[in-house]
């Protein structure tokens, strides 16, 4: 459904992506993993247009695109198929819960308000925030914030979803909450792109699993795969640093 | 005090602040709010980095900020006519408070929008939101409440500015009592009068500001939080 080749970008002189290619298909979570400094927001960024590439085409939905020339007009259609989590929630500071998630409904999708109100009240009771509706951002904690981002995310009806380290601004007692919405979406076949730190929740809500270093995906493969059968000693070592870090807590 | 200068007190403060609400209040007004759309257009141009017009707009800024506003008034006022274009005091007062007062409103206009965290554009973007949908119904809306504090201080400046456009005869209050002190020789009543005048306005001022900002408040959950 999702296809890029050759994602290229350089921040300065530093090039960050040095040639990715993935590939997803309709109800595929594919888990982005890796160290910091990886390239892995900057390629879930240029995805949805935010950063743009240098080099790089994108088939989806049967288009492709040249990823460093599509038009402004092009890349507000490709959004309206698209939603995107952030990391710091990035809820409308100004508006309430329920405002949060209408907005791009009726502004954007020209929806009418009571339509877009019935639907971002659904989505608010999917992420089990149905009577936060009118709390602002700054009532609410960190981890009813990137709910509410995730019914937002969730109410355009998106094809794809990506999420940037939605949980690493979180107070650990809030993790789980979030994980779990996200683990529902997975379980209701919506396709997403989760760059995460979570190891655990990759490996039991992903089904395929992208390994970034250096600004190159060294490993692409289904989420068993690489757990299970993981022969490149990069990502070894990088799975063990991971365990020993768990093992130290 | 003499029987004689608590009459004259008392027959020039309703004529005093007569001018005040006749004259001084509604060139506040009218110069500010078109200092207001000055500066929102000029910040715009700046953040929106409009090539050409942004030079323009620093020119303009520039100028403003480096002459005083006694100055412009002279030249607005006494210096134009000799090119031909020849204002009444009244309008060109305004003009030129608009103009004064619109270089430093954009300044403060400009700082608070680009005070508003840059995550807030992009989840608009990725909610299919444009540039303007954004700018007009998050953006703009939250960088009034960091600018509202400023502005306010903007508003009180230019209540007791507008004293200067006596100079382009303009008979605003100050103009009132300087005639009234003229007539009378009791110079350190009056002026004491007249800023008292002064003092109630901005202090009215005040008050609306703390109002206001409650209101502001209220409207984003009861505190300012940057997500």
């Amino acid at each position: 459904m999702l296809e890029v080749k050759g994602l290229r970008k350089s921040f300065g002189g530093s090039e960050i992506l040095k040639g990715v290619d993935l590939s997803i298909g309709k109800g595929d979570v594919l888990a982005v993993l890796g160290p910091s400094g990886g390239g892995k927001t900057t390629l879930l960024r240029c995805l949805n247009y935010l950063e743009r590439a240098d080099a790089g085409t994108m088939t989806f939905l049967d288009r492709t695109m040249d990823m460093p020339t599509l038009s402004r007009k092009d890349v507000a259609a490709y959004r309206r198929h698209t939603a995107f989590v952030f990391q710091s929630f990035n809820l409308f500071a100004n508006k309430t819960a329920l405002q949060n998630v209408t907005e791009g409904l009726i502004v954007a999708r020209k929806m009418p308000k009571r339509e877009a109100e019935e639907r971002a009240m659904a989505a608010l009771e999917r992420v089990g925030l149905a009577d936060k509706g009118s709390a602002y951002p700054s009532q609410l904690s960190g981890g009813q914030q990137q709910r509410v981002a995730i019914a937002r995310a969730v109410a355009g009806q998106p094809d794809v979803i990506f999420f940037d380290e939605p949980t690493s601004a979180l107070d650990p007692e809030l993790i789980g909450g979030v994980l779990d919405v996200i683990r529902a979406l997975a379980e209701d076949g919506m396709t997403m792109i989760v760059v995460t730190h979570e190891i655990n929740f990759a490996r039991n809500v992903s089904t395929r699993v992208l390994f970034m270093d250096g600004g190159k995906a060294l490993a692409e493969e289904p989420t068993a795969a690489f757990f299970q059968e993981q022969k490149l000693e990069r990502v070894q070592s990088f799975l063990r640093s991971l365990d020993r870090k768990e093992g130290e807590l | 005090m003499s029987e004689r200068v608590l009459n004259i007190l008392i027959t020039s403060f309703p004529r005093i602040l007569g001018q005040g609400l006749l004259v001084t209040i509604p060139l506040t007004a009218i110069s500010f709010a078109l200092a207001l759309v000055i500066a929102v257009i000029c910040a715009m141009v700046q953040i929106a980095d409009v090539k050409g017009l942004k030079q323009i707009v620093r020119f303009y800024i520039w100028i403003i900020r480096g002459t005083p506003l006694l100055v412009q008034l002279y030249l607005v006022y006494f210096g134009l006519p000799d090119l031909g274009i020849a204002l009444p005091a009244f309008p060109c007062a305004v003009a030129v408070f608009a103009l004064n007062e619109g270089a430093y409103c954009a300044e403060t206009v400009r700082a608070s929008i680009e005070a508003v965290p840059r995550g807030q554009m992009e989840a608009g973007y990725c909610v299919g939101m444009s540039y303007i949908q954004i700018m007009r119904r998050i953006v703009l809306p939250q960088a009034f409440r960091t600018a509202f504090p400023p502005l306010s201080n903007s508003l009180i400046s230019m209540v007791k500015d507008t004293s200067l456009a006596a100079n382009i005869t303009v008979t605003e209050m100050f103009m009132t009592t300087q005639r009234v002190a003229g007539r009378t020789y009791e110079h350190l009543a009056l002026y004491a009068e007249v800023a008292l005048i002064y003092l109630i306005f901005c202090t009215v001022i005040t008050w609306l500001q703390r109002l206001g900002e409650k209101k502001l408040n209220a409207m984003n959950g009861g505190n300012v939080i940057r997500a």
